[in-house]
């Protein structure tokens, strides 16, 4: 059966293929959807890749600029992550400034690689106080199927670990690969028929109650927690996604070269 | 126009800095349905220019003070990705992305039946992921091929093209290269069967004969297009178009 388009019938039907632990497109309920990671997509970019997961697709982008080191760290780089989901990936995404969820969406990348340390700022610095790199990525959605949070830092770090810094064009030494010592990895659940999910697509999104991201590094290092959206959890349930978040983590950690 | 003419683009064959000659067009690819949650979709791959349209309608069109009682709006968006560009493109609207939306929507609406669908809107969503020069032309190009997949009624497909001048030669569709050193350009948006213009810009300094040969390579250029947009269309759609 489609699933139906009102809300309220939506929400009806998934608690009713909860009843049976069954999902709207057949997968069990931690069962994500088949991944597809390239990368060197973007010819204009430094680092680059595309990852698609059924009908969601998304783009990450690493471009450079050199940057004078904030006054504090003087012998640091930096590291921005901006979130694009432009209105071409979705009808329900709308023109304008970056929207609450499009922001959420990438500071919540943001600080997984961020905080498990992968990118070393000192290595960063070309002269201490005046001269450092600045990393800037760019996750970019083309087509919005639910669950662009995971979508997004699994290009991001497919895209960061095959970045070259561009040494020779902005004339400071030569080209290198970029240093990305681990890989964090990000899942995502959500709360579909009363139940948690994983890999939710747009229909159990919107149907669905909150959310939880949890992004673990290398050795299941908790590195970025987020809950989203309206509705409470218990502890026992987050033990349980808890415990499939290292699994999967490690799975989509062996994707990524 | 840049207009550094001392440096030499153009070789005593007339072989251009890619290997073309004047009169050829880059390799084209063109892919219809590339998003599956669009109601229509395309890719253009144009030399190194890589852009994507996605259509969605018709649906209503609020804020109500955009309606039209007699036709649809076609709400046309030309972005240029962040990582489209050499140095990064800080992400927003800009002026010459107002412009070349504005242009470009004009363009779509004389082709599009619009009068089938009063007091709606159409959007169409053209995002640049790899600039090269001629991105406008990528744009509008890939935007008709969307609105067939969508489904939505027109009279004709407009292909666009733009040819120019280097160190005094007229050529068809500038490479990047070549638009840096280039000292005119005439973008045109073309209906494959009519052979109507719908979209016209032009920069530079052509001389009446230079005009002309620029306007010949482009109204030429169209043949080869249409035919790949169609097989893109009849690929994606089952056999059908």
């Amino acid at each position: 059966m489609a699933a139906p388009p009102v809300p309220e019938l939506l929400r009806a039907h998934l608690t009713e293929l909860a009843k049976n632990d069954e999902r709207l497109d057949g997968r069990g309920r931690f069962e994500g959807r088949e991944v597809q990671i390239e990368t060197g997509v973007l010819p204009r970019a430094e680092g680059s890749a595309r990852v698609v997961m059924g009908d969601t697709i998304v783009l990450a982008g690493v471009k450079f600029q050199i940057m004078t080191p904030y006054p504090d760290r003087p012998t640091s780089g930096g590291f921005m992550t901006s979130a694009e989901v432009r209105p071409v990936s979705g009808v329900h995404w709308e023109a304008g400034p970056p929207s609450p969820a499009a922001i959420e969406l990438g500071r919540v990348v943001d600080r997984g690689i961020r905080e498990s340390g992968c990118l070393d700022m000192s290595d960063l610095c070309i002269l201490p106080g005046e001269k450092a790199w600045q990393v800037i990525l760019d996750v970019f959605a083309l087509s919005d199927d639910g669950n662009l949070f995971d979508a997004f830092a699994t290009a991001a770090m497919a895209a960061l670990r095959t970045a070259i810094i561009p040494g020779e064009r902005f004339d400071v030494g030569e080209d290198r690969p970029l240093p990305v010592t681990k890989k964090p990895m990000m899942c995502s659940y959500h709360r579909v028929g009363g139940r948690f999910v994983y890999d939710a697509v747009r229909r159990e999104e919107i149907g669905g109650a909150e959310r939880i991201h949890i992004t673990l590094g290398d050795d299941d290092h908790v590195h970025s927690l987020q809950k989203g959206l309206k509705g409470a959890f218990t502890a026992d349930e987050f033990a349980e996604i808890m415990d499939h978040a290292r699994q999967r983590c490690a799975e989509l950690r062996n994707m990524i070269e | 126009m840049g207009g550094y003419g001392d440096v030499q683009m153009i070789d005593e064959n007339g072989i251009r800095v890619d290997g073309r000659t004047a009169g050829d067009i880059r390799p084209v690819e063109i892919r219809a349905g590339v998003i599956p949650v669009a109601d229509g979709s395309a890719e253009v791959i144009w030399g190194t220019n890589h852009v994507i349209a996605a259509v969605y309608g018709p649906m209503e069109a609020h804020p109500r003070k955009i309606q039209k009682q007699d036709r649809a709006v076609l709400d046309v968006r030309y972005n240029m990705a962040p990582f489209s560009t050499t140095d990064r493109m800080r992400p927003g609207f800009n002026r010459r992305s107002r412009e070349i939306s504005k242009v470009t929507a004009e363009a779509l609406e004389t082709v599009v039946l619009t009068e089938l669908y009063p007091r709606s809107k159409i959007r169409v969503e053209i995002e640049v992921l790899t600039a090269e020069a001629g991105t406008r032309c990528a744009g509008i190009t890939a935007a008709s091929v969307a609105l067939a997949d969508a489904g939505i009624p027109m009279t004709d497909m407009v292909i666009s093209v733009a040819s120019g001048k280097i160190n005094g030669i007229v050529v068809c569709d500038l490479n990047k290269e070549e638009d840096n050193y280039g000292e005119a350009d005439l973008p045109m948006g073309i209906c494959a069967n009519s052979g109507d213009l719908v979209f016209l810009q032009m920069d530079g300094d052509l001389s009446p004969e230079e005009f002309q040969q620029a306007w010949d390579y482009n109204m030429e250029s169209i043949g080869p297009v249409h035919e790949l947009m169609i097989e893109a269309l009849e690929k994606a759609n089952g056999g059908e178009s």
